[in-house]
């Protein structure tokens, strides 16, 4: 599989470890080009640091494993050891957690952070593109402003890595993009290196009621939506044919003139070749199995309905296909797809064999994504489902890594990953608890007991009082 | 276990198939916070009879009770209050016939009342009651004026019912007030003052405007009735307002007239708590709410509810986020987290309980347990303040309510998707 989105051998990785099928069954389609490289590659690189030995905590690992009594140690950014006795090398920072729990850094699937950001005006609203139901040409990244103070109250919650949506206006919103959520002057720098680019799409109400109700052209119904879609692959597929009938071309010998690029087709195109992952806001079950039969008929994959409130409906239907679901554990109500909420949707999507991941689309709740595990994990009880914190984990760090693809280098706690860990001062599961620490590639990128080591943007400078800090 | 299937099920099951008129339910060995100088209660005992609390204390005769809840383990609070919400006065947000929280309507400002449009049938009110709710100040919102009208305290139950038919007038100042006022919140500030002060020129000449003598006034006759019980102080004013130096205005503004102020959101508030605390004035803040999301709210912070309780202010909780409507029970989560940023644990409790039955003129029925009150109360699985806790039972003036919703009942006919064909006969 050749490199199209300037990520050495990103999906290879994951082929290797059969972890995506977003790469795994798209390995026979020729070689084409597209957009060759990344025209925004990622500039992050994590800062050197020494080592670090956080010791004697609780472990929530993201693997379904509560570790008690255990010991981790940080080294050049990846997690080198997971047990009881480890012995650090010199130079590093040993840090006594007993008492404390670790969590893999959290991970938010559905975020608007930076492109809906705080303060929220006209002048900075730009999550949605709402001029045409298919803008797949756009990307979040390049609406995100790294100075929204949202981004340093997400990481005081322990949220480490989040993907930035398009809004849900369109059927085809754009890019989304995932972020690693580190203090920058750039979002290049904030891109997490090797994450594929997702699409987000919506169904429902909001295309409908954006475009037919208020601008009064299509789709103004549930069934242009799905037209708009299908017309939409049906251009996706003929682009994407020529490109790859220009490429054979190419490979022959033959001297001849390459498409035209065309944005919007060129992302819709890699979806197809299985490179750009699919996020689909969607509420509504039958709505879900509609999009699972595009997807085939199309042939590409779903990764994630997003807002899934009726995925217990067909949470059976998503284990079968491996769709992920991305839920609230209660919000409801806001509009009629949003009333057959009910609190065990999470526990009863998990229990179903699918991918149950919670989200937050929500600067406030973002910031207590733990809590939004919690509610969910009691509502699963309350249901009858026998689940522990350890398990329950998983919804905030481990599932939602998979949705994005990114789940081989970060999501939990094993040797080899990515130190993206989180240090909470008790049971994450408590409501009295805290973050202590945020790590990040083995860096120390928050410290609640050490002034030094919180990040302030330049939005919260002085904007109170010239000498102090907004917070 | 789920609510409603195992435990308590027997407990209704009772009550439904055997008439017990005004009967007596005894809760044992429960801590129970009372919310009184008598604190928390630990081992104890709450005797039921006719609705009411007929005892509380240790060792109460079951013999003497038609029906007895073990709650060894549990921990008994009075009943949770929102004190801002639209709880039966928006169904569904989207769907414009199912929402009355908010009027276009220019003839009526402080006259308005929510009242007619209260919905004891939505289904938001059986979830958030078995949640733990069981009181809801419901406010009404309004683009077109500074004064949005009248607000009413709902008693959540079975049946539902309007417990106060004007609890607070409604207000806003402040950026979100710019609209009304044309554009600037200067424009709004002078509203308000004109119409108070014309308030107290009409109750004074009444006769002479009512009769056409007297020069025309910024308001409708009707409206100026409605804020004849604000400036008597009769009923709170509640003003929705952020901004520190908003809140100076305002208080220089209850200073001239002499009302009873509440102020709502008040993100800001923490900054001049001092001065709210000596002018008495209460204030509703959603303690999670701590983006900087708007000009007014820049000081916003997670610590703002434990500030104000520290300086001596009357706080009152409301949250979570929008959701302080369909799930206004979560501001139980909004009172964890206050805890969990340095209030103290008693002070959350009340902000939720005691405190808004207090500021809207109900605590002789409802906010804390003591004899004499409404049986009005939770049975929690565990700490009432902590995340996973669930409320196990909630008694709503004496009456065990099963512990059902639509939601639960959905839940419930999906559980099992092995059978598909049998889902839509299980009911």
């Amino acid at each position: 599989m050749n490199n199209r989105l300037g990520i050495p051998g990103f999906c290879t990785v994951l082929l290797a470890l059969a972890l995506n099928n977003a790469c795994t069954d798209k390995t026979d389609k020729p070689d084409v080009i597209t957009g060759q490289e990344d025209p925004f590659p990622s500039t992050y690189a994590p800062a050197a640091t020494n080592p670090v030995l956080l010791n004697n905590a609780t472990l929530l690992t993201g693997t379904g494993s509560r570790l008690d009594n255990t010991s981790i140690l940080l080294i050049d950014g990846k997690i080198s050891a997971i047990g009881r006795e480890i012995d650090a090398p010199g130079n590093a920072v040993i840090i006594d957690a007993s008492g404390k729990w670790i969590t893999p850094g959290l991970i938010d699937v559905h975020s608007h952070l930076g492109v809906y950001p705080a303060p929220s005006h006209e002048g900075n609203l730009d999550g949605n593109e709402i001029t045409n139901p298919n803008t797949a040409q756009v990307y979040a990244e390049h609406s995100v402003w790294t100075q929204d103070p949202q981004f340093t109250l997400a990481l005081a919650g322990g949220v480490t890595t989040l993907q930035i949506l398009p809004g849900s206006a369109n059927l085809f919103g754009g890019r989304g993009v995932t972020l690693k959520n580190i203090p920058s002057r750039t979002v290049q720098e904030m891109k997490f290196p090797g994450a594929p680019y997702s699409l987000k799409m919506a169904c429902g109400e909001n295309p409908k009621r954006v475009y037919g109700g208020e601008l009064k052209q299509t789709p103004a119904s549930r069934m242009a939506n799905v037209a708009g879609y299908r017309t939409a692959w049906i251009e996706a597929a003929d682009y994407s044919n020529k490109q790859e009938a220009y490429a054979g071309k190419q490979a022959q010998g033959e001297e001849t003139d390459p498409p035209l690029r065309d944005l919007q087709l060129e992302t819709l195109a890699e979806v197809l070749r299985g490179n750009i992952l699919v996020h689909n806001h969607c509420y509504r079950g039958e709505e879900m199995a509609v999009m699972i039969d595009i997807a085939r008929e199309f042939d590409y994959r779903v990764t994630a309905f997003h807002h899934a409130v009726e995925a217990y409906k067909v949470a059976d239907i998503l284990a079968e296909h491996d769709i992920c679901a991305a839920m609230w554990p209660e919000w409801w109500g806001f509009k009629h797809e949003a009333y057959d909420m009910v609190e065990g949707n999470v526990a009863m999507v998990d229990a179903a064999g699918a991918c149950a991941i919670v989200h937050s689309d929500s600067a406030i709740t973002v910031q207590h994504l733990n809590q939004e595990a919690a509610k969910a994990m009691a509502a699963g009880i309350d249901a009858g489902y026998n689940i522990t914190r350890a398990h329950a984990v998983n919804w905030i760090t481990s599932n939602p890594a998979r949705a994005l693809g990114i789940d081989a280098l970060t999501g939990s706690l094993e040797v080899g990953k990515m130190a993206d860990l989180v240090l909470w001062d008790g049971d994450p599961f408590s409501v009295y608890s805290k973050t202590e620490k945020v790590f990040i590639d083995g860096v120390l990128i928050y410290d609640r007991l050490d002034e030094t080591r919180q990040p302030v943007t330049d939005f919260d400078l002085g904007i109170i009082d010239p000498t102090d800090e907004r917070l | 276990m789920r609510r409603g299937i195992k435990l308590i099920v027997s407990i209704v099951f009772v009550f439904l198939t055997v008439p017990v008129p005004a009967g007596e339910i005894l809760i044992k060995n429960a801590s129970i916070h009372t919310l009184t100088r008598a604190g928390t209660l630990e081992n104890a005992d709450i005797l039921i009879r006719d609705g009411a609390i007929a005892a509380l204390g240790t060792d109460i005769d079951p013999s003497s009770a038609g029906n007895v809840i073990d709650a060894s383990d549990k921990q008994v609070t009075p009943g949770l209050i929102n004190a801002y919400t639209y709880l039966g006065v928006r169904e569904i947000s989207e769907v414009e016939g199912t929402d009355d929280v908010s009027t276009a309507d220019e003839q009526f400002s402080s006259a308005f009342n929510i009242f007619p449009a209260v919905n004891p049938g939505s289904t938001l009110l059986p979830h958030n009651l078995i949640h733990g709710l069981t009181h809801a100040v419901v406010a009404p919102e309004s683009n077109q004026h500074v004064f949005a009208g009248q607000g009413i305290v709902l008693q959540l139950g079975k049946p539902s019912s309007v417990l106060q038919k004007s609890a607070a007038m409604f207000a806003r100042l402040g950026s979100s007030s710019s609209e009304a006022g044309g554009g600037s919140r200067a424009s709004s500030y002078l509203k308000m003052q004109q119409a108070l002060a014309d308030t107290q020129e009409y109750r004074t000449n009444r006769h002479a405007v009512m009769s056409g003598n007297w020069r025309d006034l910024s308001l409708e006759v009707h409206d100026l009735e409605a804020l004849i019980l604000v400036i008597d102080g009769n009923l709170p004013l509640v003003v929705n307002v952020h901004r520190a130096s908003d809140i100076d205005v305002l208080l220089a503004l209850k200073r001239q007239f002499g009302f009873k102020l509440v102020i709502a959101g008040a993100s800001e508030a923490w900054r001049v708590a001092d001065k709210l605390a000596e002018a008495d004035v209460a204030v509703i803040i959603d303690p999670m709410a701590n983006l900087p999301i708007d000009f007014d709210q820049l000081a916003a912070r997670l610590d703002a509810a434990a500030l104000l309780d520290a300086a001596g202010v009357t706080v009152l909780f409301t949250g979570v986020d929008f959701l302080h409507t369909h799930n206004a029970f979560l501001v139980r989560q909004a009172a964890g987290n206050a805890v969990a940023y340095g209030m103290d644990k008693t002070a959350a409790l009340k902000a939720m309980t005691l405190i808004p039955a207090t500021v809207f003129g109900f605590a002789d029925k409802a906010g804390s347990l003591e004899p004499g009150k409404q049986a009005t109360l939770v049975i929690w699985d565990g700490d009432p303040l902590e995340i996973m806790t669930l409320a196990e039972q909630v008694i709503v003036k004496g009456k065990i309510i099963p512990m059902a919703s639509r939601s639960t009942r959905l839940r419930d006919r999906y559980l099992d998707l092995d059978n598909e064909r049998e889902i839509f006969y299980r009911k």
